[in-house]
C-alpha cells in the first residue's frame, strides 16, 4: 500500500481472508451435488451478506475508536417497526426507506450523544440500549398499530424493492463509496488516532468525545442502510424476534476482518471480507452436508476462535513491544 | 542572561496535604539551557506538571514573554509555546509517522476535499528535514526506536513553534550514541533561541549540556547557579540537604543469620540485569536507587510476579523460581507493594476485610470463612500493630495514610513470613506513624526476619539498614557498608557516577 496506511499485520489479515474466501468458494463448488448452480452461489451471496457487511462498515469506525455498539440490532428492530407502520399506513416506498435509514441514523447518533454527554463507556450506554430500543419497537408497534399480533405482514413488492431487487447494487455502491471516503477523508484517520491513542489526542487539540460521536454517526447512516435491506427481505417484521443475536454476527465479521477490539486499527475492506468469510463457511457446510444443528455451533465456535486467536497475537505483540 | 522568556513568581500547588511545590521563583531566558535536578519527591514533575498544563497551581504566576499565562489544558501550554516531551511519549502507534507529525493540523486536500497524501508525506517530510532527522513518514509510529520516537516528538512541537522544550529525563531509554546525536540537536535548538529546561537525575549529562542548574528540595528551589561553577559534589549536597537528624530504632543485634535469600546473576530484559544479593535472616538490607532503576521490578521477580530470564534465586537455601505470589506466600515470603492505593487495597472494603484477606486461608472451613475467628485475629492484629480506627467496620480508605500502611503490615505479618520485601513503606505516612512503622521493621528483623527495604528516603534507607545496595539502570551500582553508608555516596551511586564496585 502507498502510503503505509496498512499496518503490516493488517495487510496479512486482508490476504489470509481473500485466500481463505477462495477457497471457501472452491470447497463449495466441489462439494456441490448435481443440478446445483455455482451462478446462483455467487448471485445469492450479494442480498444475503449486505446486512451483515453494511452495518459492519458502521461498527468498523466505531470499533476503531475503542468504542462498541452492542445496540445495533435492537436499533434495526425499531427501524424495521417504523418501516412497517408507515407501510400499514399506505405511505410511497421511497419515504418509508427513508424513514427506516433516518429512525437507524437518529438512534445510533442518539447512542453516541449519550455516551458523550453521560461519560460513560460505549458498552454500557449500547448494553442499556439492546434492551430498550426493541422494548421501544414493541410499545411503538402495540401502540400506532390497531390489534397489533407481534408481526407486521409487509404484501405488496414494491416495499421489496432495496432488500430483494437491488441489494447487490446497493451494497457495491454502497462499501465503493465507503473505501474511496477511507482512504481519502480525515475523519477514520481520527477514529484510528484516537482507538491509538486518547491521550494524543487531547495534546494535538483534537475533542476526542467528537470524535467518538462522528463514528457513531456515519455508524448509524451505514446502519440505515443495512436495517432498509434487512426488513425489506421480509415478509413479516417481528419486533420481538427480529435480527436477534445480528450484532455478534456483525462483530465477528468486524473482528475477523483485522479490526482491533481495543481499538486503533481496523479497515472497511477487513469487514467486507470477514463477513464474505463467515457466509461462505456456512454456505460450504450446507453443501457438504453439515447437520443444521451442528452449522450454528460450528459458526460460534470459529468465532469465538478467530477473536480469541487476534486478542492474543494483539495481547502477544503488545507484550514484545513492552519488552522491546 | 537574556531577556526572560518565562518568569516564575511564588507558585505554589499543594494536594491534598501535601505541598508538592511552595512559592517558588523561575525564570528562563531565550536561548539558556535550565538543568532542573532533585531527589525523587522533591517537586520536579509537579513542576513540570504546572508548566506544561497539566495542573493549574494553587498560587502564584507565571508569564511568558512578559504576559500572565494560565492554561487550563496541555494544548494551551502547547499553544502558548511550551512544548513538554515527557518520558512517556503520547503517540499514536498504529498511524504513521507523517499522521502523528500532524495531528490535530490541516491536512493539504485535492482541489475535490480528498486527502492529498503524497503532499501531506512531503509536508511531515520536509518538517523532519528541517530539524534534519532521516526517517520515514510512511513508517508506523510503533515501528521507530525510542530515539526516533523522541526525535519526532521535539521536531512536532518545534513545528509548533515552541518557544520553550520541557524534557523530562530524555535520555531514560536512549543508547550512547543516541544521547549524542539528542545533546547535538539541543545545542542546535538552542542556537537558534529556543530555551531549554532540561530534567535529569544524570549529573553528569546536567553538567554537560546546561547553561544553569537549579535544585528544587521538598518543593522549594534551593538553589540556583551557572554551571561553570558547579561540581557534582556541590549539586548532591544541594540535592539532599538536610541532615541526618532523625534516629531510627535499632533494638536488634548486628549478629546475622542463615541466608535467607539468595540472587545469582538474575536477569529480566529491559528491567535488570545480572543482579546478585545474599539477605540474611535478622538483616535489614536497604535497596536504594533512582525511580525506575529497575529495584520495584526486581522485587515483583522475587515475588513470582514477572518471570526471570536469567540467572538462579535461592529462598532458605532452596532453589526458588515462583510462578505467582501464591507460591511465594505459601514459601514464607511477602511483599508490600509501592502504590498503597492502586496495589494493595479496595478502599471500599473495611479494616477487617482488607487485614484478614492476608490470612482468609488460615480462616476458613469447608470453603466459608470462620466469622468468629476472623474478628477475633482482627482485632488482636489491630491492637498488635496499633492501628488506629473507629472500628474494623470502617471502610480502609478513610483511614490516615499511616494506618493504612500499618493495616497492610499486619495483613501480611499475620501470616509469619521469614522473607519481608518492602516497597517504599512510609510514602505519604505522617512522621508519627512513620516511626513506628521504623520501629516495627526494626523489630521484625531482630526476631530473625529478613528484610529487604526499597525507600527513595534517603535518611530512611540509612538509617534502618545493615547494608545498602544501590542500583542503577537495573543494574547493582555498588554496595555500602558501615561508615561507607552516606548520603553522598547512595546519590552518586544512584546517578551512576559511582562505577567502581567496593
Amino acid at each position: 500500500m502507498t502510503h503505509g496506511r496498512l499496518s503490516p499485520s493488517l495487510r496479512q489479515r486482508l490476504l489470509f481472508l481473500l485466500a481463505g474466501n477462495f477457497l471457501l468458494l472452491v470447497g463449495i463448488a466441489i462439494t456441490m451435488k448435481q443440478g446445483g448452480s455455482f451462478a446462483e452461489v455467487l448471485t445469492r451471496c450479494g442480498p444475503n451478506v449486505a446486512p451483515v457487511v453494511l452495518a459492519g462498515l458502521g461498527m468498523t469506525g466505531i470499533i476503531c475508536t475503542g468504542a462498541i455498539d452492542l445496540s445495533i440490532a435492537s436499533i434495526i428492530v425499531v427501524s424495521g417497526t417504523v418501516f412497517g407502520i408507515l407501510v400499514q399506513r399506505q405511505w410511497p416506498p421511497l419515504l418509508c426507506f427513508v424513514a427506516c435509514i433516518g429512525t437507524a441514523l437518529l438512534l445510533s447518533a442518539a447512542n453516541g450523544l449519550l455516551i458523550r454527554k453521560l461519560r460513560l463507556p460505549a458498552i454500557i450506554i449500547t448494553l442499556a440500549g439492546l434492551a430498550l430500543y426493541r422494548g421501544v419497537a414493541l410499545v411503538l408497534a402495540d401502540v400506532s398499530i390497531p390489534g397489533f399480533g407481534g408481526s407486521i405482514d409487509i404484501q405488496r413488492d414494491e416495499y421489496h424493492a432495496p432488500g430483494k431487487q437491488f441489494a447487490t447494487l446497493i451494497l457495491l455502491g454502497t462499501l465503493g463509496s465507503a473505501l474511496i471516503w477511507e482512504w481519502f477523508a480525515v475523519t477514520p484517520r481520527r477514529w484510528l488516532a484516537l482507538g491509538s491513542s486518547e491521550e494524543s489526542c487531547r495534546l494535538a487539540g483534537l475533542n476526542p468525545h467528537a470524535i467518538r460521536q462522528s463514528a457513531f454517526v456515519v455508524g448509524g447512516l451505514f446502519l440505515g442502510i443495512a436495517a432498509v435491506i434487512y426488513v425489506t427481505q421480509i415478509q413479516f417484521i417481528e419486533p420481538a424476534r427480529l435480527a436477534l443475536g445480528f450484532e455478534l454476527q456483525v462483530i465477528g465479521a468486524v473482528i475477523l476482518g483485522g479490526t482491533n477490539i481495543f481499538g486503533g486499527e481496523g479497515s472497511y475492506a477487513g469487514t467486507a471480507l470477514g463477513a464474505l468469510f463467515l457466509y461462505f463457511t456456512g454456505q460450504w457446510m450446507t453443501y457438504a452436508g453439515v447437520s443444521p444443528y451442528f452449522q450454528e455451533a460450528i459458526t460460534g465456535a470459529l468465532i469465538i476462535g478467530v477473536i480469541g486467536l487476534d486478542c492474543a497475537l494483539h495481547r502477544k505483540r503488545k507484550r514484545m513491544e513492552e519488552l522491546a | 542572561m537574556s531577556p526572560s522568556l518565562l518568569q516564575l513568581r511564588s507558585v505554589g500547588k499543594s494536594f491534598g496535604s501535601t505541598r508538592a511545590v511552595r512559592a517558588l521563583d523561575l525564570d528562563l531566558g531565550a536561548g539558556e539551557v535550565v538543568g532542573l535536578i532533585g531527589e525523587n519527591g522533591a517537586g520536579k514533575s509537579t513542576l513540570i506538571k504546572i508548566l506544561s498544563g497539566v495542573h493549574t497551581p494553587d498560587s502564584g504566576t507565571i508569564s511568558l514573554n512578559g504576559n500572565a499565562v494560565q492554561f487550563s489544558s496541555p494544548h494551551e501550554a502547547m499553544d502558548a509555546g511550551i512544548a513538554t516531551i515527557h518520558q512517556e511519549l503520547a503517540y499514536c502507534g498504529h498511524l504513521t509517522v507523517a499522521e502523528n507529525l500532524l495531528l490535530g493540523e490541516h491536512w493539504p486536500r485535492h482541489a475535490w476535499g480528498g486527502v492529498d497524501w503524497a503532499r501531506l508525506h512531503e509536508e511531515a517530510a520536509r518538517q523532519l528535514a528541517r530539524c534534519q532527522l532521516n526517517i520515514s513518514t510512511q513508517k508506523a509510529f510503533s515501528d521507530l526506536t525510542a530515539a526516533q520516537k523522541q526525535e519526532v516528538a521535539i521536531a512536532r512541537s518545534l513545528n509548533r513553534n515552541a518557544k520553550l522544550l520541557i524534557l523530562d529525563e530524555p535520555t531514560a531509554s536512549l543508547t550512547e550514541p543516541e544521547v549524542v546525536r539528542l545533546f547535538a540537536h539541543l545545542e542546535r535548538l538552542r542556537s537558534e533561541g529556543v530555551a531549554i529546561l532540561y530534567v535529569s537525575h544524570r549529573l553528569d549529562e546536567i553538567l554537560k549540556l546546561t547553561n544553569r542548574i537549579v535544585v528544587l528540595r521538598d518543593g522549594e528551589l534551593v538553589a540556583s547557579y551557572r554551571t561553570a561553577e558547579a561540581t557534582v559534589s556541590r549539586m548532591v549536597k544541594d540535592m539532599v540537604g538536610r541532615p541526618l537528624d532523625q534516629v531510627y530504632p535499632r533494638s536488634r543485634s548486628p549478629q546475622k543469620g542463615e541466608p535467607m535469600l539468595e540472587l545469582d546473576g538474575v536477569s529480566l530484559a529491559g528491567l535488570f540485569e545480572n543482579i546478585s544479593l545474599k539477605l540474611h535472616a535478622g538483616e535489614i538490607l536497604g535497596l536504594a536507587g533512582l525511580v525506575g532503576a529497575g529495584r520495584s521490578e526486581l522485587a515483583r521477580a522475587i515475588y513470582g510476579l514477572y518471570p526471570c530470564h536469567a540467572g538462579a534465586m535461592r529462598l532458605k537455601g532452596r532453589p526458588w523460581s515462583p510462578r505467582g505470589a501464591d507460591e511465594a506466600l505459601a514459601a514464607g515470603l511477602v511483599y508490600l507493594p509501592e502504590e498503597r492505593k492502586r496495589h494493595s487495597l479496595v478502599l471500599e472494603h473495611s479494616v477487617r476485610d482488607a487485614i484478614s484477606i492476608g490470612f482468609t486461608d488460615r480462616l476458613t472451613r469447608w470453603g466459608m470463612i470462620r466469622v468468629n475467628d476472623e474478628r477475633r485475629a482482627v482485632a488482636e492484629s489491630m491492637q498488635r500493630y496499633d492501628i488506629r480506627a473507629g472500628s474494623a467496620d470502617q471502610p480502609i480508605g478513610t483511614l490516615s495514610g499511616g494506618n493504612q500502611q500499618k493495616a497492610i503490615l499486619a495483613r501480611w505479618l499475620e501470616r509469619k513470613p521469614d522473607v519481608i520485601i518492602l516497597d517504599e513503606p512510609t510514602r505519604g505516612v505522617d512522621v508519627g506513624a512513620k516511626a513506628e512503622i521504623h520501629q516495627l521493621i526494626d523489630r521484625l528483623a531482630g526476631s530473625g526476619r529478613a528484610v529487604l527495604l526499597i525507600s527513595s528516603d534517603l535518611p530512611e534507607v540509612l538509617g534502618m539498614s545493615d547494608r545498602i545496595l544501590v542500583l542503577h539502570h537495573g543494574a547493582v551500582a555498588a554496595e555500602f557498608t558501615g561508615d561507607a553508608m552516606t548520603q553522598e555516596n547512595v546519590i552518586l551511586a544512584a546517578s551512576g557516577l559511582h562505577l567502581a564496585r567496593p
